[in-house]
């Protein structure tokens, strides 16, 4: 029984640590279908664009992709700004269908736009200190793995901040709470989206060189991605960080464990967070915290 | 109208679909030439995939986005079957039903989700297929890194013009279904599904068992149409077969075309072709340009081109030539 | 008599307790939604052939009921029996096969089709009673004859209304459930809904009605039931239950 709980250990610590990535990837996911009720399905794929972009700068300026972010996180945020001013916000006049379109067809640009400016073959951000681990007692425990837990508290008591502290903060929350109100109190709905999506971007940018740290990548890497981060908001429940943070864990350990109980199986790896989404969805469609 | 009343379909239509039928069956004896074929045997493939996606979203309401899980695992039932001695024409069946079959597994759960959970519910589907088929190897045994792999095998006698022939025949068969159903019982059901789900409930319609009707029928054909294409190009593996391109096209043909409406995909799998022609050079670039104009369309024409027709009246003059063609002349003609 | 005349297709079952007389039982039904409870322990009877008000301020929980009652919510504890058959938690397809069928407060129609393919909707999935049921009659007694061909998504709030009852009456039903029906109407309108609500009931139906509209409550019904916050408080004669205190109390007081 104790070797039964020591074995146990590492692959533990290694999901939860590794959730703080998927947190990261979820809070843009859930800023942006908090406040419009939209689910980017691009999202995936934007993060995916994070690391390239860490991963570009790294080979033409040779820095540290976490000191890229510098550059990359207000140029996602001036980009997501404009993407949803100018595409997404014109699509919700016309139908919630042609927004969700419009994300897929988001989706497609980014992932050719990798593929013919990156070549389809797998990249990794290989930095100096990728691999390297250290010792907690009798465990190992992965840098990058750790990386990503820090990074996910991180950005999840940021944004929470910011949404509590700012006056654009408390804006995007009125509005995500309810739009008509918002209205009212003199709060532009339509300038509010595209502030809310510019800080998902932003998001995006950062779990980027996260996830490129952690994993290695390639364009069409990033619907995976999407998929679990909104398993994350399901279970977690939408407005919770608590729960997002929970939700986080729940796929890092559905990973790791997975591949733990399995023996290394990389297909039960791939496809087991799919099916616990999938279940999430059919068996209790309004998540597990909803209404 | 997208819905008829009557079950008769109109004399002329009939006649006029027959002869553009025979023509289009003649290419291949005639002479025209290769590439030609080859890309309307794309535009049929693309059509039929077209039809099936709009009875889904356009029609039902339904916005699934799950075809390239039908299209692969049509396809790679039929590249193993050929591995174990099944000929490839009935694996083109067997195919089709294998997609039917899961369609019909998935429905319980997957009906039970509503609105954007029921498109990345769908989603999740190609996904966990692609990853299923990169580990999952029954028979054979070559080895390609990842890229798990097979030939379609025994199909070497075929010609470009009998797959021209077995896609125009889908290709046809898909249009016909979709014509029929718009005029029968089922496609009242399912217009009315799609503008009030509640109040087609209440007066009487079966939500569950319309949507796997559509559900059932849309898998098998467009597993139907990917066991086509896996036949003229028979090499399948799991990032060709459960390709998001199989989700692309019948959605551009959908949104360019006009949703909702017969002739919608008829346009839209057309304009699509083309445009692969235009840009088969350009590899990547090439689904990033369409990436792009799918976006422009949805933003600035939404009701795609079909709409744009019929809001333009463009039809007006041509449908005045039909009625008086079958004796019904209009009153201010006469 | 009257009773078996309606019901007689459906098979009574023996477990279930209603009234001979009886078309509909509502037995001690409860409905939960999260943390509120918004129908309490609700118990009533519908008699055969009669017309039945629906009342209570808004927010009652009448639209609920009615919602229990057509299948579209199932109860979290209780009972609805229908011409001596159980059909509680039934989907709502299944309850209008069998003979209930309802009109929404604010409508709901098929947008894309026109009036006439509305109720065609209801004709052809409404079960074995509503083929062939008479559109044009339908359309006649609900004075929308000259908009059968409109697109619904053409057509005014007005007539939207009388496309409602329109469709409700094309299944055929034996119970029919009116929300609001004269609401939003003028005084001049009254009779006519009035006169609507005569000639449904001379077709042998049973009608329970919510309205808000005093003049039509009184008149067009034989009894009423009223609810506050989701309980009984009254049930009689218009008469009866205008003089409740109880009545007086939750609309007033």
């Amino acid at each position: 029984m104790e070797d039964f709980l020591v074995g146990l250990a590492p692959p533990l610590i290694k999901g939860i640590l590794l959730g703080g990535l998927y947190v990261v990837i979820a809070l843009g996911l859930s800023l942006v279908f908090g406040v419009m009720k939209l689910i980017n399905v691009a999202h995936g794929d934007l993060v995916i664009l994070g690391s390239y972009f860490a991963w570009a700068i790294m080979g033409w300026l040779g820095i540290d992709p976490f000191l890229s972010l510098v550059m990359g996180v207000p140029l996602f945020f001036v980009l997501g700004f404009f993407v949803q001013k100018f595409i997404i916000n014109r699509t919700f006049r016309i139908s919630l269908d042609a927004a969700l379109i419009a994300c897929f067809g988001i989706s497609i640009i980014v992932q050719s736009l990798c593929q013919a400016i990156w070549t389809p073959f797998n990249r990794s951000l290989t930095t100096a200190y990728r691999l390297q681990t250290f010792a907690v007692g009798s465990l190992t425990i992965q840098l990058r793995y750790l990386l990503d837990f820090i990074g996910g508290l991180a950005v999840m008591i940021a944004l929470r901040e910011f949404l509590r502290r700012t006056y654009l903060g408390r804006a995007i929350s009125a509005a995500s709470q309810n739009e008509p109100v918002a209205e009212r109190m003199g709060i532009n709905p339509n300038r509010v989206y595209s502030f809310a999506f510019a800080i998902a971007m932003a998001c995006a940018a950062v779990a980027g060189v996260l996830q490129g740290l952690t994993f290695s990548f390639h364009p069409v890497s990033g619907p995976p991605f999407l998929i679990i981060s909104f398993g994350v908001i399901i279970i977690g429940g939408l407005g919770s960080m608590a729960g997002t943070f929970i939700g986080g864990m729940i796929f890092g350990l559905t990973q790791t464990l997975g591949a733990y109980f399995s023996g290394g199986s990389m297909l039960v790896q791939s496809i087991a967070p799919y099916l616990l989404v999938f279940a999430v969805l059919s068996l209790r469609p309004q998540g597990i915290f909803g209404r | 109208m997208a819905v008829r009343d009557k079950m008769k379909i109109p004399r002329l239509t009939t006649l006029t679909s027959i002869a553009v039928l025979v023509v289009l069956a003649l290419f291949p004896v005639i002479g025209i030439p290769l590439n030609w074929l080859n890309y309307l045997f794309l535009f049929f493939i693309y059509l039929a995939l077209a039809n099936m996606w709009n009875l889904l979203a356009g029609y039902t309401g339904l916005i699934c986005l799950c075809p390239h899980a039908f299209v692969g695992l049509a396809g790679y039932t039929l590249a193993i079957g050929t591995w174990v001695g099944v000929p490839f024409q009935a694996g083109l069946i067997a195919g089709a039903a294998v997609a039917a079959l899961f369609a019909l597994l998935i429905s319980y759960p997957v009906f039970r989700m509503k609105g954007i959970y029921f498109a990345i519910g769908t989603l999740i589907l190609p996904e966990a297929l692609k990853a299923w088929f990169s580990f999952w190897r029954p028979v054979g045994n070559e080895y390609q890194g990842m890229g798990a792999g097979y030939s379609v095998k025994g199909v070497a006698g075929v010609t470009l013009g009998d797959t021209y022939w077995l896609a125009l025949a889908i290709a046809a068969a898909s249009i016909f279904l979709v014509h029929i159903i718009l005029r029968a019982r089922l496609g009242l059901g399912l217009t009315a599904i799609r503008d009030n789900e509640n109040t087609a409930a209440s007066s009487g319609v079966n939500i569950f068992r319309l949507k796997l009707s559509s559900f059932l029928i849309a898998a098998f054909i467009m597993g139907l149409a990917g066991a086509a294409y896996f036949i003229f190009s028979p090499r399948i593996n799991p990032v060709g077969g459960f390709n998001i391109s199989w989700l692309l096209l019948p959605l551009m043909a959908t949104v360019i075309g006009g949703e909702g409406v017969e002739e919608g995909p008829i346009i839209g799998a057309a304009v699509v072709t083309f445009l692969r022609f235009l840009l088969a050079d350009y590899g990547a670039w090439s689904l990033l340009i369409q990436g792009i104009i799918l976006v422009v369309v949805v933003v600035v024409m939404p009701q795609g081109i079909a709409g744009l027709l019929r809001q333009v009246g463009a039809y007006r003059f041509p449908l005045r030539l039909l009625q008086a063609a079958e004796g019904k002349i209009p009153k201010n003609l006469k | 008599m009257a009773v078996q005349v309606l019901c007689d297709t459906i098979p009574r079952s023996r477990k279930v307790t209603m009234s001979e007389t009886a078309v509909l039982s509502v037995d001690r039904v409860n409905k939960r939604f999260g943390g509120i409870l918004a129908l309490q322990d609700l118990s009533f009877e519908v008699q055969a052939g009669e017309v039945l008000g629906l009342m209570g301020p808004n927010g009652a929980g009448k639209t609920t009921l009615l919602n229990i009652i057509a299948g579209t919510y199932s109860p979290s504890s209780g009972r609805v029996n229908f011409c001596g058959r159980d059909i509680t938690g039934l989907p709502a397809h299944k309850v209008c096969h069998l003979g209930i069928a309802r009109t929404y407060q604010i409508p709901q129609p098929f947008t894309s089709l026109s009036a006439r393919q509305n109720i065609l909707v209801a004709t052809k999935y409404g079960g074995k009673k509503a083929a062939g049921m008479e559109h044009d009659k339908i359309f006649d007694l609900v004075n929308l004859s000259e908009q059968k061909d409109t697109l619904a998504r053409d057509l005014a709030t007005v007539s939207l209304k009388r496309l409602e009852l329109a469709r409700a009456l094309a299944s055929n039903p034996t119970l029919i459930l009116l929300d609001e029906i004269a609401a939003g109407s003028t005084d001049a309108e009254l009779p006519r809904i009035l006169g609507i609500i005569e000639e449904i009931r001379k077709m042998g139906k049973t009608v329970v009605l919510v309205e808000h509209v005093m003049k039509v409550m009184v008149e067009a019904v034989d009894r009423i039931i009223v609810i506050d916050k989701g309980e009984k408080i009254a049930e009689g004669t218009p008469g009866e239950v205008m003089k409740d205190e109880k009545v007086i109390a939750a609309y007033f007081g």
